[in-house]
């Protein structure tokens, strides 16, 4: 087990140098200069030249990427067109970017998994079909307009919930829960939906299996045959879906937070392309990267926990 | 039901010209955030365009940047997940990682990052859709094909001295046809979700060009005034959306033999 979680730390790592050449260089690639950006209107010659000298942007790429790296590393990310710290804006950013997507993932599994359970258990019945027409509706709802609907009924015409901002947990639990429902179950909708979706449709496939039959001829409990056997089968898919689903999370952030007026991290790639902050953007999609390729790597310990054939298959080859 | 929405939806994209009652960049200074009328059956925005038209000339660009990108990544990412999860080795070792890259950065984030340095346009929101979702794919294929290589059918067949193409094309493949359908279901309408987010955050297609996320981003100043602007075109996205994910889960039913049961 160790030398399989060691062998994906290993890949993880490759994985994270090749996410950085290509944000570097898809940075780089992004149309414009990069010193027009820093001079803001500024257009006189010299300026534009003493800039790139102080950013060395007039150095060939694989010096620029070899000292951004070596400067990550020691968690120095640049500066940006404002002249602050990228590293100490990404992380004055990033604590309400993960209030928000841990709230939607927690809205989001807990109706998903459990949805997709009693559609599967009571196929045919009523209740799978609210269940799974509802799913298929929060699938098609795109995040931003379920956002503005949510605002025109509670912020504008019930009054009931804020249309925008943001009041750290610290200061106020019940303000920030506040500032936080609609964006968060605007979020979550879509992991909910894709959740069940996949939830029910595993349980289908274990539900049917043979394992499941002699489970059945055993004479043991429905809920020992759903809760033991096929639940615990079809979170293998779950966990995965999970996995791949947190990085939808994060893209709906960007959304979510453009929407509701939060100044998270999704907030911060959106500016950091409109205002082509180059640091800045660079920073955040790299932070974006690593913070996925971790979670991805637990996603792969976790599946293996749960299936060991996955682990042997994996060592012998 | 949804068959016929969907097919309505491309025959309103392709026909465009013909169905909508007004052109989409036509103004009527008459009529400025109008309510619904005779004239206008959706209203006008703040230009005083009609709104039904303009969402009828929007669906040209839905279902192109959908069903493109979708047609791009299939394309694209099948084939190698196939390859990988078959051969293994050196080459699945190769691919993975390099899907494992393209994973590091979530779907949207990547196609917005690639919009951003294609240049905003239809086109290139369609192609930064259809290469964001390759990855995803090739990640199903591959783990689709893997688990399908050790049936006893595809033993019996290597037993029975069946060569790799016949394998992978004939016991293989048909078998993950349903795991594809469903994700090809899922890939459309998320790419149209997808088009709409690009242009609702300017990085798509490019205004008076109508697009539902161009009408939902202008209808923001409005919320207050004429929600409607921001509820008609969303509308048209969940329907639509909402039939092609319906059309998936029939098509899944009708050939995935399992779901007989």
């Amino acid at each position: 087990m160790g030398a399989f979680i060691l062998r994906k730390a290993g890949a993880a790592l490759i994985v994270v140098f090749l996410a950085s050449v290509l944000v570097f260089v898809g940075v780089r690639a992004i149309p414009g200069d990069p010193a027009l950006a820093y001079a803001a209107e500024d257009r006189d010659p010299k300026v534009l030249a003493d800039i790139r000298e102080k950013y060395g942007l007039d150095d060939p790429l694989p010096v620029q990427y070899v000292r951004w790296v070596g400067l990550a590393l020691q968690g120095d990310l640049g500066t940006d067109t404002r002249g602050l710290p990228v590293a100490e804006t990404i992380v004055t950013r990033i604590p309400l970017t993960l209030e928000l997507t841990f709230l939607a993932m927690l809205i989001g599994t807990v109706i998903g998994i459990t949805a997709g359970v009693i559609a599967a258990v009571r196929r045919g019945k009523a209740s799978d079909y609210a269940a799974t027409s509802v799913a298929l509706l929060g699938l098609s709802v795109p995040h931003f307009w379920l956002g503005l609907l949510m605002i025109i009924v509670f912020a504008v015409n019930l009054n009931w919930l804020p249309a925008s901002g943001y009041v750290p947990f610290r200061e106020d639990p019940v303000e920030n829960l506040k500032h936080m429902l609609m964006p968060a179950i605007v979020l979550g909708t879509g992991l909910s939906a894709v959740l069940m979706r996949q939830m029910r449709s595993a349980m289908l496939d274990s539900l049917g299996a043979d394992y499941v039959r002699t489970a059945r001829a055993k004479g043991l409990s429905e809920w020992s045959i759903v809760g033991r056997h096929a639940l615990r089968n079809s979170l293998i898919t779950v966990t995965t879906v999970i996995g791949l689903q947190l990085g939808a999370l994060i893209s709906g952030a960007v959304v979510t937070e453009q929407i509701f007026g939060i100044a998270g991290f999704g907030r911060l790639t959106v500016d950091s392309i409109a205002q082509r902050d180059y640091a800045l953007l660079q920073g955040v999609v790299l932070v974006v990267a690593v913070g996925y390729v971790i979670v991805n790597l637990l996603v792969d310990v976790a599946y293996s926990l749960i299936n060991p054939r996955i682990r042997v298959a994996g060592t012998s080859n | 039901m949804s068959l016929l929405i969907v097919v309505g939806a491309i025959l309103a994209a392709v026909f465009a010209e013909w169905v909508a009652p007004y052109p989409p960049e036509e103004t009527d200074f008459e009529a400025l955030l109008a309510s619904p009328s005779r004239e206008h059956l959706l209203g006008t925005d703040d230009l005083g365009r009609d709104t039904l038209s303009r969402i009828i000339w929007g669906a040209r660009a839905s279902i192109q940047a959908g069903f493109f990108a979708t047609v791009l990544a299939m394309a694209v990412a099948v084939p190698i997940g196939l390859i990988a999860g078959y051969y293994r080795g050196w080459l699945d070792t190769v691919i993975a990682r390099v899907t494992d890259v393209l994973l590091a950065f979530p779907f949207l984030i990547l196609a917005v990052g690639l919009a951003a340095i294609l240049g905003p346009s239809l086109l290139n929101a369609t192609l930064a859709l259809g290469i964001a979702a390759i990855p995803p794919l090739i990640r199903i294929a591959r783990g689709e094909t893997l688990a399908l290589r050790e049936e006893d059918y595809v033993r019996a067949a290597v037993a029975n001295g069946a060569n790799d193409a016949v394998i992978i094309g004939r016991h293989i493949l048909p078998n993950m046809t349903s795991t594809l359908l469903v994700q090809a279901t899922l890939t459309i309408p998320a790419a149209i979700i997808g088009e709409a987010v690009l242009s609702f955050l300017g990085l798509g297609v490019q205004p008076p060009t109508p697009s539902w996320g161009v009408m939902l981003n202008a209808a923001q100043p409005y919320l207050n005034e004429a929600p409607s602007l921001a509820v008609y075109p969303g509308l048209a996205i969940v329907i639509v959306a909402l039939a092609f994910n319906l059309l998936g889960d029939g098509l899944r039913d009708v050939l995935d033999p399992k779901t007989e049961r």
